[in-house]
């Protein structure tokens, strides 16, 4: 019985991943992020290579003159993918809400889904037969984005990463398939939940736009040092310690501003991406278990996210018309 | 023929609840946008109490009151976000809906078994578009001036309401460019998926990775009306920043600066110049979009997707 519903789990994924496989939509909206993001990890890298160029100078210069105390080199060659990673925030979530949105409106247009339900097929395996192929699309997509980000970082960077920093970034691309599979959640089940098609659609996009574009704009225009050009407390004639004086005032400020940014999936799925890849230099020295400690919220907010919108999708699908209904 | 197929346009546009719904998120923003602004202005009174007071309390100078560097119109620098972002994909759901609607329903093929000029038609949907967008921009510039006045307690000068018309004049431009984009993606695409979904690639294309290529701005930094200065010292940045000129979101953005006073100020011809590429792709875009509906197969509405 189980490995029959296995079958028929896996039946659906497969149909999806071809079908998917040869939509031409998704396959522009993915040499978009391909190229885009192959565009920044390269511009980035070769100012890289010139700043490592000069460290080596310097260093084979110190060791030369006998210096016994160098500087250790200030780069990272894991924060040059900090634009892979706003790509797949941006971008990444409107192939996975196309994903979406395509096999629900697949099926309509095609006339297969009364076909399908008329099938021993319960609405809870398609919509995990569904969610597997579009993962499996996914990660296909992230492993294409890695590796080409990580060719860009050695050839033009000069700088291959190691074993440790490799585990790291399987992690963070690892949370952008789950970010990518929740966006593709949304897609399905505002499609699904939708009579015409494209209007499930738009409404799917204009909570992207809210999510992913809105949100953080807002968190981070409120940010108090972020008022003027320059940042307000260096205006004021104020350092870090002053800073921190001046913000102990806007305590319920700061609660405000930081919910405004936690209501922001995208939010969560950068602070995580960014804390694995060195972008923020005050987490560069720290061990894996003190990453995971510092990220911890958004760690939380992302299972959260991670788990509704699945239930959301088997929800909509039980409840999705058996026979096409109106425009799609 | 063309005020029938605009005023239909119209009328058309005020029933649909997805693009009325698109609409009132714009209107919202534009009033969150003054919400900021008012908010950023307390932020800003309070800080420089507290800093006045801390640093009394070292025995250090009075700073400079922080107002000085900030214009008057700095507090709607989010609009200059907030158009590329929400207008912009409002006008690609106005130029999707003008055509794809049409061909859903089957009317284009109904119309154009009369003896309809193409061209009309064509004219008449863009300036739909337009008289849409002119109204959407006009109710916008209007919540502004009110967070102005409720912000400033006082009615706004005519000097600082002509740099807001002026912004806002550029800003339908701007709005009209993805109209017609939306609108050229309708006739190329016989699916209206694959329509809206390609003209949101051009969206995403112009709006995020021209900037990064042109001036290394990465996605999140065209989130910020305060973009970081960019670096161009490489060779890399030299050769592409040749393409700045026609990188439409950053020339909007730096054109908005000097008109909102926000940004460091040029002179005015420079500021002129930023919107003749503008004003070139639209004019571009309107001669194409004319040409798609002359060669369009409009027998096949109504039965696409």
């Amino acid at each position: 019985m189980a490995s029959d519903r296995r079958h028929r789990v896996l039946t659906i994924a497969r149909h999806e991943y071809r079908a998917a496989a040869r939509s031409r939509i998704l396959v522009v909206l993915l040499a978009i992020l391909v190229i885009a993001t192959a565009g920044s990890v390269i511009v980035a890298a070769a100012e890289y290579a010139s700043r490592l160029a000069d460290y080596q100078a310097y260093h084979a210069a110190a060791v030369a003159g006998g210096v016994t105390q160098i500087a250790p080199s200030p780069l990272a060659p894991l924060s040059l993918l900090r634009g892979a990673f706003e790509y797949i925030e941006i971008i990444g979530a409107v192939i996975a809400i196309t994903l979406g949105y395509l096999t629900v409106s697949r099926e309509r247009v095609n006339r297969t889904l009364p076909l399908l339900m008329s099938r021993p097929v319960t609405s809870g395996e398609l919509a995990a037969g569904s969610l597997l192929g579009a993962v499996g699309v996914i990660v296909t997509l992230v492993v294409a984005t890695m590796a080409v980000a990580v060719l860009s970082v050695g050839l033009v960077g000069h700088d291959w990463i190691n074993v440790g920093q490799a585990g790291k970034l399987m992690l963070a691309f690892g949370v952008a398939v789950v970010y990518m599979a929740t966006f593709y959640c949304l897609g399905a089940f505002t499609t699904a939940s939708t009579k015409v098609a494209t209007n499930g659609l738009m409404v799917a996009l204009g909570i992207w736009l809210f999510v992913v574009l809105v949100l953080p704009q807002i968190g981070d225009t409120l940010d108090a040092d972020n008022q003027i050009p320059g940042g307000l407390f260096a205006a004021l004639g104020l350092g870090h310690d002053g800073e921190v004086q001046i913000l102990t005032h806007f305590t319920a400020y700061e609660t405000v501003r930081t919910s405004i940014e936690a209501a922001s999936f995208a939010k969560h799925f950068e602070r995580f991406a960014f804390a694995m890849t060195d972008v923020k230099e005050r987490f560069r020295s720290l061990s894996l278990p003190d990453l995971f400690f510092q990220v911890r919220a958004s760690i939380v907010w992302i299972l959260i996210y991670a788990t509704a919108l699945p239930i959301a999708l088997n929800h909509s699908f039980r409840n999705q018309p058996s026979i096409p209904q109106g425009e799609t | 023929m063309i005020t029938t197929v605009t005023s239909q346009q119209l009328l058309s546009l005020r029933r649909q609840r997805v693009f009325l719904a698109a609409l009132s998120m714009f209107v919202a923003m534009t009033a969150a946008a003054g919400v900021l602004g008012w908010s950023s202005h307390n932020t800003i009174v309070r800080v420089y109490d507290e800093a006045v007071k801390l640093l009394a309390a070292d025995g250090q100078p009075t700073p400079p009151n922080p107002f000085l560097l900030k214009p008057e119109l700095s507090l709607l620098s989010n609009m200059v976000v907030y158009v590329p972002l929400l207008g912009a994909l409002l006008a690609l759901l106005l130029g999707h809906l003008s055509l794809t609607d049409d061909e859903s329903t089957g009317l284009g093929r109904l119309i154009f078994s009369r003896r309809v000029s193409r061209t009309g038609y064509a004219v008449g949907k863009i300036a739909a578009a337009a008289i849409a967008l002119s109204v959407i921009v006009l109710v916008a510039m209007a919540v502004s001036v009110v967070s102005l006045m409720v912000v400033n307690q006082r009615i706004p000068p005519i000097s600082v309401l002509g740099r807001l018309g002026l912004f806002y004049s550029m800003s339908w431009l701007y709005l009209m460019l993805f109209a017609l984009v939306g609108m050229a993606a309708a006739l190329l695409n016989r699916r209206r998926s694959l329509a809206l979904l390609s003209a949101m690639g051009a969206w995403l294309v112009i709006t995020f990775a021209i900037p990064q290529f042109t001036s290394a701005l990465r996605p999140t930094s065209s989130l910020n009306p305060i973009a970081d200065p960019v670096g161009s010292s490489q060779r890399f940045f030299q050769i592409t920043a040749l393409a700045r000129p026609i990188s439409i979101a950053e020339q909007y953005k730096a054109a908005s600066g000097q008109i909102l006073s926000t940004a460091a100020p040029e002179p005015g011809w420079q500021t002129a110049l930023r919107v003749v590429p503008l004003m070139v792709f639209v004019g571009l875009l309107v001669a194409a979009v004319v040409i798609l509906v002359r060669r369009h197969d409009f027998s096949r509405s109504g039965n696409g997707e």
